[in-house]
């Protein structure tokens, strides 16, 4: 005898988390390689279906793109790396820059982090430093760069360099304007063999330079390499200019090759709309390959922003992999998304 | 120059044609060039080939089949894929079903794709009778979607485990690629297990017609099988097209085919 219970229909299925994969696997059917699908969850077994859409992508070659409530979607294919294109110099963590101080003997009038003898030390501290060299070393970071305000402000500035030199390849800038008596002798203890010198200059006459560094400060810079040289340090020379004047260049590299700057030592940059300068080039994060920055406030997108709560990135400078990690995949995330807008973009 | 072979193949899905495009390109490079048309349907395009309107047609197992009964036997199969040897169709339901054999399937309902796929309808009926199971002895569904393109879509074989999910059927016969497609059961241990296999047959293969000189279509051949999978460029085309080897055909892989279609009366034309 058949009991009632038996009579009784099976209640009816649940929602079923397979069936959204169910969905997935005939909607990409139906698009080409790169194109994407979108497929509704249901509210009661989100959780559930999300994790089953991602392990499906994951398995099957597909790439989940984004979930905004119960719409998901998913890109036919797996969209190409977006690091791949990039020199591996241009890679986040390749290198990392350090503030180590914001104050500095010069009050430039484009200077992106407002930097002048009246801003704020906010120093970066030895033990802090330490622990990034050490940190960069292991995460792979291939070298640091030391930069401020004028860092030859710091009276622990050797020993500073030294813990970065002791670990990794390193740069520091500076105005290259106060190499004497007991700043000098830091600089003389500084690692020849893995310390590069980057000095501002702007311009091969003093004019320019001096318009926007103050009076002197050109005759300073250049006596500043000669100095470095004879102290046996490699030293680059960075010049800071308007987009205007970015045509004629030759002048400027004859002069540096005059001091002895190689050409490849020889880096022009365009001035940025960034902290004090009124004019310069917009650059914004997602318009700019990261170059991951630390301060003591935190780490920053970019060195010529690290004054600037858009570009800010995280107070938490350790664990630094983590950071880097994470701009790495703020960076990936830019790098998608305007793929995906250029797709969107009809051309006519 | 050689005029290009014309290969046929059937636009079951957009990426047909980035997949062609990339065969044509990799044949450009080489002693036979290759041009192709794509056809809406299986029917057209075998109509194409012995019509002489093709030199060559990537056919399905069902394709192949018709092709042979159409031609008396004297077409050519030419060239598979790897996977094409080892194709199999799996008999699936809802995990914990307690399902065991095709014969726990008697008085059951089992849900069947496309009439036209041999995969998920017209074998799996062949398996049925060879496990001494007729049409009456299980409650068959058939889920007629994309007819035409011999189950290439897949669309027929996911509306059938759909049915299963919402309890419409009790079990659902797909084919091995599909089973894959979904994980084979591991994504969602709860939702899917299967609990027969059937043994391997082959799926598709180029058709070629007699009048297709030996001398054009060996070298042509020869070129296919030089694909390499540690080739980046063939690489992506043969991820698209489902394979890592382009093989030469397994002709008794059809034999079970050949037969579903006696026994179940399936004309040679559609």
């Amino acid at each position: 005898m058949v009991t009632p219970s038996a009579l009784v229909s099976p209640p009816p299925a649940e929602p079923s988390a397979m069936g959204v994969v169910l969905d997935l696997i005939e909607g990409i059917g139906r698009v080409p390689t790169g194109g994407t699908v979108t497929v509704e969850l249901v509210h009661a077994n989100r959780i559930a279906a999300l994790d089953l859409v991602a392990a499906w992508c994951a398995s099957s070659g597909n790439e989940l793109v984004s979930v905004e409530g119960l719409t998901v979607t998913v890109l036919h294919g797996r969209s190409p790396d977006p690091l791949a294109g990039l020199d591996p110099a241009q890679l986040p963590g390749s290198r990392v820059w350090v503030y180590t101080n914001f104050d500095c003997n010069l009050a430039c009038d484009y200077c992106c982090v407002r930097s002048s003898p009246k801003a704020e030390r906010r120093a970066i501290g030895a033990e802090r430093l330490q622990q990034i060299a050490d940190e960069a070393a292991a995460a792979g970071v291939g070298e640091l760069i030391l930069t401020g305000g004028e860092p030859f402000l710091l009276n622990d500035l050797d020993a500073l360099v030294n813990s970065c030199t002791d670990k990794l390849p390193t740069t520091l800038l500076t105005n290259g304007m106060l190499f004497r008596g007991a700043r000098l002798e830091r600089l003389r203890r500084m690692d020849r063999s893995r310390l590069t010198l980057q000095i501002s200059v702007d311009s091969a006459t003093p004019g320019i330079h001096d318009s926007h560094r103050g009076n002197g400060s050109w005759a300073k810079a250049v006596a500043g390499i000669r100095i470095a040289h004879d102290e046996g340090f490699r030293v680059k020379v960075a010049a800071t200019l308007p987009a205007d004047q970015m045509h004629e260049l030759d002048p400027f590299h004859a002069f540096l090759d005059t001091i002895g700057i190689s050409r490849e030592d020889q880096v022009i940059r365009a001035l940025a709309h960034r902290g004090v300068a009124d004019s310069g080039i917009e650059l914004t994060v997602d318009s700019l390959i990261p170059e991951v920055t630390i301060t003591a406030d935190g780490v920053y997108w970019h060195p010529v922003a690290a004054d600037h709560d858009d570009q800010f990135v995280t107070r938490d400078i350790f664990p630094l992999a983590d950071a880097i990690a994470e701009i790495t995949r703020r960076f990936v995330a830019h790098r998608r998304a305007a793929e995906r807008a250029a797709e969107w973009f009809p051309c006519a | 120059m050689t005029a290009p072979l014309v290969v046929g193949a059937v636009a079951y899905s957009p990426n047909v044609v980035p997949i062609w495009d990339g065969m044509r390109d990799y044949f450009a490079e080489t002693s036979t060039p290759m041009d192709f048309v794509l056809f809406s349907n299986y029917g057209r395009q075998v109509d194409a080939l012995i019509s002489g309107s093709l030199d060559l047609a990537w056919n399905t197992n069902l394709a192949w089949v018709r092709t042979v009964a159409q031609t008396d036997g004297a077409c050519r199969a030419l060239a598979s894929r790897d996977t094409d040897l080892i194709f199999t169709t799996v008999f699936v339901a809802r995990a914990g079903s307690g399902f065991t054999s095709l014969e726990s399937l008697r008085g059951r309902r089992l849900v069947l794709g496309s009439r036209d796929s041999a995969q998920a309808a017209i074998l799996p009926v062949h398996f049925l009778r060879e496990a001494g199971l007729s049409e009456g002895d299980v409650n068959l569904t058939r889920i007629d979607s994309d007819v035409g393109k011999h189950g290439d879509t897949g669309r027929s074989e996911l509306d059938a485990l759909r049915a299963v999910l919402d309890d419409r059927a009790d079990a659902a016969a797909i084919g091995i690629n599909t089973w894959q497609a979904i994980g084979r059961g591991e994504l969602l241990p709860g939702a899917f297990e299967s609990f027969w296999t059937s043994p391997e047959y082959s799926h598709c293969t180029f058709t070629a017609m007699p009048s297709l000189a030996i001398e054009r279509s060996d070298p042509w051949v020869a070129n296919l099988l030089a694909m390499d999978w540690q080739n980046p460029q063939h690489r992506s085309i043969m991820e698209m097209e489902g394979l890592q080897a382009w093989v030469p055909p397994r002709l008794e892989g059809y034999a079970s085919l050949v037969a579903a279609i006696r026994e179940q009366g399936i004309t040679a034309r559609w």
